[in-house]
Parts: C-alpha cells; sequence; structure tokens
C-alpha cells in the first residue's frame, strides 16, 4: 500500500501540515498507523478533520493508486530516492509530486522561462527563441504551460528537440488551460513530462497557481523572466526563486510598455539582462548556440516594393490601415505584395488583418 | 336614408378601401356601429355624436346603423371619424349622396370638430387613385404627403365645417400646394470626403456596395465606424421612382413622413440602438407596424455594437436577410413588409475594445473569444466583408489633402452595379452578393493556379465552405470594379483581406 499517496488524497490536509505531521510522526506509515488520541495531541487539526482522517483510512485508496499508476501516472513523495533532490531543499517542498511522462531529473542543466499570460507577438518570439536555444545546448526547460510567454517558452524547447516539463496548477491529467492541449501531447510526446502537487482530477483553482509557482522556482537552476506587467504571477516566481538562491534574468522591455515593466524592474534590482541568447548560453556555462535558425533578410532578395513593406513592419503588429497609410500603396498592391512576404515567411499574419515580422 | 362614405384601413404597408355606410331610420333611438371594429374604432362613436352636435347638428331620436364593409377585415386606425360623421349627415340627409361620389375622406376628428392627421395617407391616396376616385379631403398636416400622389385632387379641411364646405362645393378648403415629385437636386449633407484616412474601410465600403455585400468593422472605440456607416448611404445608386414610392410608404405608414415635401429619395440610414427587441427590429405590434429592417429598405441598416444586441434580436435578422421581406403573422392576418437592406454592422474587438493592442488591451483569451461568440454563425455567415478599423493616427486626422467625394465613389459603384445586373439577366438575383450556392463555380471560375493557391489559403485559415465561397463573391466585385472578366490572383489576395473573423480566426495564430 501507497501510504504517501493515501497521505495526499485526505480532503482538507493541505501540504504545510502533511509535512509538519511527517516531522513528528517520521514517514507517511507511521501516520497511516497513528491513532484518534494520538492525532489529537499533535494539535495540528481540529476535531472533525481528525475523523476525516480516521475515515479516510476506509476508503479504496489501494485500487484508486492502482488505476492511477495504469493510467500511466506516477506517484512519487519525498521518501523516495527519485524525488528531486532541488527542491527538498526549498521552503514547503510538496510532499508528493505526481506526473505524466518522464519523471523528472537533475541531470542537466534546468532553466524556467516564465512570463504573461496575454504577451506581445515579440514576446512569444523572444520566448520561442530563447526556450529553443537553450535547449539546442541541452537544458531543460520549466515553466507553467499558460498561454503566452510559458507556451512560447515550451513550444521553442520543443521544436528545437529538447526536452521540457509543465508544472501545473491542477492535477497533472488535466490540461489547462485547454487551448494548450497540442503544448501537453507534444511534451508528453518529446520525452518531457508533466508534473502537479495536486491529485489527478484537480480542477484549476486560482490558489492554486502562485503555489505551484514556488516548484518551478524549485526545480530551475535560473529563472527567466520574458514579459510580464508590474504586479503579475511572473514576480511572485521570481520572489520565491531569489528566496531559494536561483539566479534570475530578464530580457529588457521598451520604457513606457507595460509588458516591459516587469522585466525592466527586476533589471533594476539587479537581474542578469538577456541582450544576446549565445551570450546567455555562455552565461549559463551552455556549449554556444548553431545560428542555423536566425533568418538575415540580407539572404533574400526582395523586390524594391516588397522590401519597402517589410521596412514597415515591426515586431509589433501592424494594422492593414496603418501600412496603407505608411506604403500609399492601393488595396490591391499591398494585399498582393503581403501575400508574397508570407509565402516567403519573412512575416506573419498573427490576427486577421494585422502583419507582424517573423524573427 | 341610406349613404355611403369611401375611406381606407392600412394593413402592412398596403392599403384597403373601406366603405362606411349608415342608415337612419324609425325604430328605438340607438346610435349602432358594426363591421369587425377594433376598440379605437368603436370610441368614435362618441367623438362623432359630441362633434356633430358641437357643429349644430342634433342627432334624430332615431336608429342610426353605421357598417363597415368589407366586414370580414378588423377596422383599425383613428381616421374613421370624418367619414362616419359625413355618412351620419348624409343619411340625415344634410349632405347630397351625390356629392359623395367619387370622394375619400380620411381623419380624425376632435370634439369640437377640427381635424386631426393620420399616418398611412399616402398609400391610402395611391390606392384610392387606382380605385378611380377623384378627389380626397384629408387633414391639412397630411395634405403635403397626399399631393405626392399626382393626378387626384386634394383638399385640406381642419373641421368638420370645412369637410362639409368643400363638399357643397363652396371655395373654402384649402388645396395642397403642388408639389415637385422629380428629384430636388439636393445634396446629401454627408460626405466621404469628410473622411480622413481609414482607406481600408473606404475601400471596404465601396467593394460593399457595389456588390451588395453586408460589411462587418471591428475596431477600438474612436475609430471613426459611425461616421463612415452613416456616408454609405451616399455612394448608393439613387431610388427609382418605384423604390421612391415603396420607401415613402413605409415611413408614412410609421407616421413618420408628415413634415417632408417629397417622395424619400435618400435612401434611409437606421441605427438602431442595441438595446432594441426583436420586434423593434422586425415589426410589431397587435397591428403590425414596420420595424427598423423595413425604415431600413433600400438602404443601411447600421448595427453599432453588435455584440451588445440581445441574442434573440439578432437573430430575427437571418431570414430578411435572405428573403428581402419580412412577414409578421398575426390572429387577424399576415402582413408583408419589405425589408431589402445592407447591413453594415460594428462592433469592438474584444470588451476593452483595444485587442490584439497588447499595451492596452488586458481581457483574457477567452474573453475576447466569449465577446466574439456572441454574435451567432448563421448571422456572421451572411457576412461577406469583415474589416479591421484601427484608431486614427493623429496625422490622419491632421490631413489637408482633399479626400474622394461620395460622388466620384457612386460613379464607380453605379458602373460595377450595371454590369452586375446585365450579366445576372435571367437569374433571380443581381448582385454578387447574392449568387447561389451552385451558382458560384459558374461566374466565379478560376485558373488552376488560382485554385491551388485558394486551396492553400483554404488549408491554412481553416475556412468552411461558405466562408470560401463568401471570398470567391468578393473577389468576383473586386474584378467587376476594374471591370475585368477575369478574377486575378490580386482580386483573390485582397478578397482573402476581406473574410469574416471568426472565432477560432480571432485568436493569434500561434502554434
Amino acid at each position: 500500500m501507497n501510504y504517501a499517496y493515501w497521505l495526499t488524497t485526505i480532503p482538507g490536509i493541505g501540504n504545510l501540515r502533511i509535512l509538519r505531521l511527517l516531522a513528528m510522526a517520521g514517514c507517511a506509515r507511521e501516520v497511516y498507523g497513528l491513532s484518534k488520541k494520538q492525532l489529537e495531541k499533535t494539535h495540528l487539526f481540529r476535531p472533525e478533520e481528525v475523523e476525516c482522517i480516521l475515515a479516510s483510512k476506509n476508503g479504496d485508496h489501494e485500487r484508486e493508486y492502482h488505476k492511477l499508476i495504469e493510467s500511466g501516472m506516477y506517484v512519487c513523495s519525498m521518501e523516495e530516492e527519485a524525488y528531486p533532490q532541488r527542491l527538498r531543499d526549498i521552503a514547503n517542498p510538496p510532499f508528493v509530486l505526481f506526473g505524466r511522462g518522464k519523471p523528472f531529473s537533475a541531470a542537466k542543466k534546468t532553466v524556467a522561462i516564465v512570463g504573461a499570460r496575454q504577451c506581445s507577438e515579440y514576446g512569444y518570439a523572444v520566448a520561442k527563441e530563447i526556450g529553443g536555444a537553450l535547449s539546442a545546448c541541452g537544458a531543460v526547460v520549466i515553466s507553467g504551460m499558460a498561454r503566452g510567454i510559458d507556451a512560447g517558452g515550451q513550444w521553442g524547447a520543443l521544436k528545437a528537440g529538447g526536452t521540457t516539463y509543465a508544472v501545473l496548477g491542477c492535477g497533472a491529467d488535466v490540461c489547462y488551460p485547454s487551448t494548450s492541449r497540442n503544448l501537453y501531447q507534444a511534451i508528453l510526446e518529446k520525452n518531457g513530462g508533466i508534473l502537479s502537487e495536486y491529485p489527478p482530477g484537480t480542477k484549476p483553482r486560482a490558489g492554486q497557481f502562485p503555489q505551484r509557482n514556488r516548484i518551478i522556482a524549485g526545480l530551475s537552476d535560473v529563472v527567466i523572466v520574458v514579459e510580464a506587467r508590474k504586479k503579475s504571477g511572473s514576480l511572485i516566481t521570481v520572489d520565491l526563486a531569489l528566496e531559494q538562491g536561483k539566479d534570475i534574468y530578464a530580457v529588457p522591455g521598451r520604457i513606457h510598455d507595460a509588458l516591459g515593466e516587469g522585466c525592466n524592474y527586476l533589471i533594476s534590482q539587479g537581474a542578469g539582462i538577456i541582450f544576446d541568447v549565445e551570450l546567455l548560453a555562455k552565461d549559463l556555462n551552455l556549449s554556444p548556440v548553431s545560428d542555423a535558425h536566425t533568418q538575415n533578410l540580407n539572404n533574400f532578395s526582395l523586390e524594391k516594393e516588397e522590401r519597402l513593406v517589410y521596412s514597415c513592419l515591426d515586431l509589433q503588429p501592424k494594422s492593414l490601415e496603418e501600412l496603407l497609410e505608411k506604403t500609399q500603396y492601393s488595396m490591391q498592391q499591398l494585399a498582393v505584395l503581403l501575400d508574397g512576404l508570407i509565402q516567403k515567411e519573412l512575416i506573419a499574419e498573427n490576427f486577421k488583418n494585422y502583419y507582424v515580422k517573423r524573427l | 336614408m341610406y349613404s355611403v362614405v369611401s375611406t381606407a384601413i392600412i394593413h402592412g404597408i398596403e392599403s384597403i378601401p373601406v366603405f362606411v355606410e349608415a342608415d337612419v331610420c324609425d325604430g328605438l333611438p340607438v346610435f349602432e356601429m358594426v363591421g369587425f371594429l377594433a376598440a379605437e374604432v368603436k370610441e368614435s362613436k362618441e367623438r362623432v355624436r359630441t362633434a356633430l352636435r358641437n357643429a349644430g347638428y342634433v342627432l334624430p331620436a332615431k336608429r342610426i346603423t353605421v357598417n363597415f364593409s368589407p366586414a370580414n377585415i378588423r377596422k383599425s386606425g383613428s381616421g374613421f371619424d370624418i367619414p362616419i360623421a359625413v355618412a351620419v349627415l348624409a343619411a340625415m340627409g344634410v349632405v347630397a349622396p351625390q356629392s359623395l361620389a367619387g370622394t375619400f375622406l380620411i381623419g380624425e376628428m376632435g370634439l369640437n370638430g377640427k381635424t386631426q392627421p393620420v399616418s398611412g395617407i399616402l398609400p391610402m391616396v395611391a390606392e384610392a387613385k387606382r380605385q378611380g376616385i377623384g378627389r380626397c379631403i384629408v387633414p391639412p398636416d397630411n395634405v403635403r404627403e397626399a399631393g405626392l400622389v399626382s393626378g387626384i385632387e386634394i383638399f385640406a379641411a381642419d373641421s368638420l365645417g370645412a369637410v362639409l364646405a368643400i363638399l357643397r362645393g363652396e371655395p373654402g378648403g384649402i388645396c395642397g400646394p403642388p408639389i415637385n415629385i422629380e428629384e430636388t437636386g439636393e445634396e446629401h449633407k454627408l460626405d466621404f470626403a469628410d473622411i480622413h484616412g481609414q482607406k481600408l474601410l473606404k475601400r471596404a465600403c465601396e467593394v460593399a456596395v457595389s456588390g451588395m455585400h453586408n460589411l462587418l468593422m471591428m475596431g477600438p472605440p474612436g475609430a471613426g465606424k459611425t461616421m463612415i456607416a452613416a456616408r454609405i448611404p451616399t455612394i448608393m445608386p439613387p431610388l427609382t421612382a418605384d423604390e421612391q414610392m415603396e420607401l415613402s410608404k413605409i415611413y408614412s405608414v410609421s407616421g413618420l413622413f408628415r413634415k417632408r415635401e417629397h417622395l424619400m429619395q435618400e435612401r434611409p440610414f437606421r441605427a438602431p440602438h442595441h438595446t432594441i427587441t426583436m420586434q423593434g427590429l422586425s415589426g410589431g405590434g397587435v397591428v403590425p407596424k414596420p420595424g427598423e429592417i423595413s425604415l431600413a429598405h433600400k438602404g443601411v441598416l447600421f448595427l453599432d455594437e453588435l455584440a451588445e444586441f440581445q441574442k434573440n434580436a439578432l437573430d430575427v435578422l437571418r431570414q430578411p436577410m435572405e428573403e428581402k421581406t419580412v412577414r409578421l403573422v398575426r390572429l387577424h392576418g399576415s402582413y408583408d413588409f419589405p425589408a431589402d437592406f445592407m447591413l453594415v454592422a460594428a462592433m469592438n474587438p474584444c470588451k476593452c475594445g483595444y485587442y490584439p493592442d497588447m499595451q492596452r488591451c488586458r481581457c483574457s483569451a477567452q474573453s475576447v473569444s466569449r465577446y466574439i461568440g456572441k454574435i451567432s454563425k448563421p448571422l456572421l455567415d451572411r457576412i461577406d466583408i469583415c474589416v479591421e478599423a484601427p484608431q486614427l493616427l493623429f496625422r490622419e486626422l491632421n490631413e489637408t489633402q482633399a479626400e474622394e467625394t461620395s460622388k466620384e465613389i457612386r460613379t464607380r459603384v453605379l458602373e460595377t452595379q450595371q454590369l452586375q445586373r446585365e450579366r445576372y439577366r435571367g437569374e433571380d438575383f443581381s448582385y454578387n452578393s447574392q449568387i447561389t450556392g451552385v451558382k458560384v463555380k459558374e461566374y466565379c471560375c478560376l485558373s488552376q493556379k488560382q485554385e491551388d493557391y485558394m486551396g492553400q489559403i483554404y488549408q491554412k485559415l481553416n475556412l468552411t465552405a461558405r466562408s470560401y465561397h463568401k471570398v470567391l463573391k468578393v473577389a468576383r466585385t473586386l474584378a467587376d470594379l476594374e471591370q475585368s472578366r477575369d478574377i486575378s490572383m490580386a482580386h483573390l489576395k485582397e478578397a482573402v483581406c476581406y473574410r469574416s473573423v471568426d472565432r477560432q480566426f480571432w485568436e493569434a495564430a500561434r502554434d
């Protein structure tokens, strides 16, 4: 019987109290053996909670546990060797990690890439580039699989053939956000893993996400913030990482840019500045990146008109109206030129009638 | 003694002749009215009795019966006071029966005998003329409207006394001033030249009107969407005489015509507020009155803040958009109102209005998707052209460069529409937007290269069969605008830019 699993399935008893109880009792098996009187003596629980603990022993967690294993998940508690060593060092480590895919191992350098969900196109592209470049030199990318920067970093890693781990704020079998379904699948297929401290089936709840950030920070050697607003979950992750003594890097933003405020603030507080991905890799003692994936405009011979349209574009989405105004072309000419540039994969239409340069 | 007076009621936007018969005979003194009467017509009895007494005519202590024929149609409206009074007086022998032959009477009456205007005069007088009636006596406020029908004599009577005077052949009735039915040449007050910048929107409007495509504009508040929409009627072709009459009838029936001096010559622009109900849009009431979609007949129905409209109100648009008419069925019959309008809608891209400007928009992806999702798919499917209306740059606002006037744009639109009408002679549609599914292949044929390109686009943009057809129809209009026989690659590429939004397209195109 897996006593650690039993311990995490008791409703209303959180990680912190589990840890305290273990400090008293020694191990999960001992906790299982505690009588009502002994439990009351710990002064950790209200009477009804004690009842709840005792009642939970009657549940069929043995079968539930096997069902879980059969469904391809695993459970790893602090009592096991396989539990990531670095997580033991943080404050309030999760007693149990549930996971899907490959279990986490600390053999490689790990980088967390975090940032805003409502990010800009530029931010997404940068996150993808950093994720790709670092995993191409063997780093493992860790993130929260959220929309925006998180997904960008993880997709970058996957596209570069690297591995990545996602730490969720819901059960590891629950794909949240649902729009990340493709990412969820790809992570599992590409030798990565999904981790969570919450039992399978746990619904995403707002309070659980800042909690999971401590695991993201705890699993990584370095935390990279790509785009973050001043008050954001990314900065919570950074605070937790600082408490754990991790290095912080941030991608500088423009001033007056709401999405750059958080990063610029971090830089002003002493975070590392990412201005060159190769240098970042060197900084992290990773072997340099081959620059195969960086495209250069000079490699393409563009027509004069196409060049003009291309020069009007930016990493911020530009609307069709703006382009018409700037280039003074007719709608039809512009439509043809834009389509040509899209075919050459130099630009992308990221929203309807909004165009952006591709990195 | 028996008498009969011609009058009419309104049914939909048409008029049905009604005869008011009166008979005074011996019997118990009673004033009885029969003939399927609505409450307001029954009340008329008291008004007539009092007004007659105040005018110096005492009703005899006899049995007075008033009948409205035909008896199978429900009579409603307030215009029966004058016909009843005159019929009763004729039955009493005060008015000569021969003076009533070939005379049409209508008007509400106060207790002092003064006449009040009624709505729906135009269709009534037009119908009276068709029936071969020679003269109409109407309240003074209705005289301009009645005068729009040529070939029938119009008299204005401000009181019962004046009506009787006209009937006796005395001078005293004010004849309506001659009214100019020809185009008065009045220029539109609004003009596209007023708008600086917004080239994309202007172009989209021109294309939309040319092929009679419905249009959706998406953009942040203050982008000038309403301003542009209000100018769309100015680039539509002028109304034909029949259309003017039809439209004028709709406005007449709705009581919106009174102060006009000529037929409706400008195409209407209706912009109902987004709190409008289903009935407000489609038309409603026990005796149905035209709704906003009929008031926008042959013109533009502009729905600002499309996503804020009630869902069921918007869904009412679906059938009229296909059939160009709306049929309302009531207990006492069904009513058809014409509703051939061009739908122009505007909406914000998200709740705050700034998406996809991530500097300002803080809506979550779900909330954006939910906002777009408020508009039902079938309605979006009926909108061919969709464009972004970004906020105006300051430079554009201050531009002094002369912009194209509505007149110049209209010339091109006229040519394009003419081309389509010729091409579709013999078909049951006349504009590109109305090409039916099976005919798309025939009229929008593509070369092999173009088909390959569209195949790619189909895959990449995840189009549906319907949205694919819409792109082709818009490309057809673009080709027609250049008087080109074939659709070129450039036309297709431009048409792709105007494709409609859908929840799935309206998300960042990422992995």
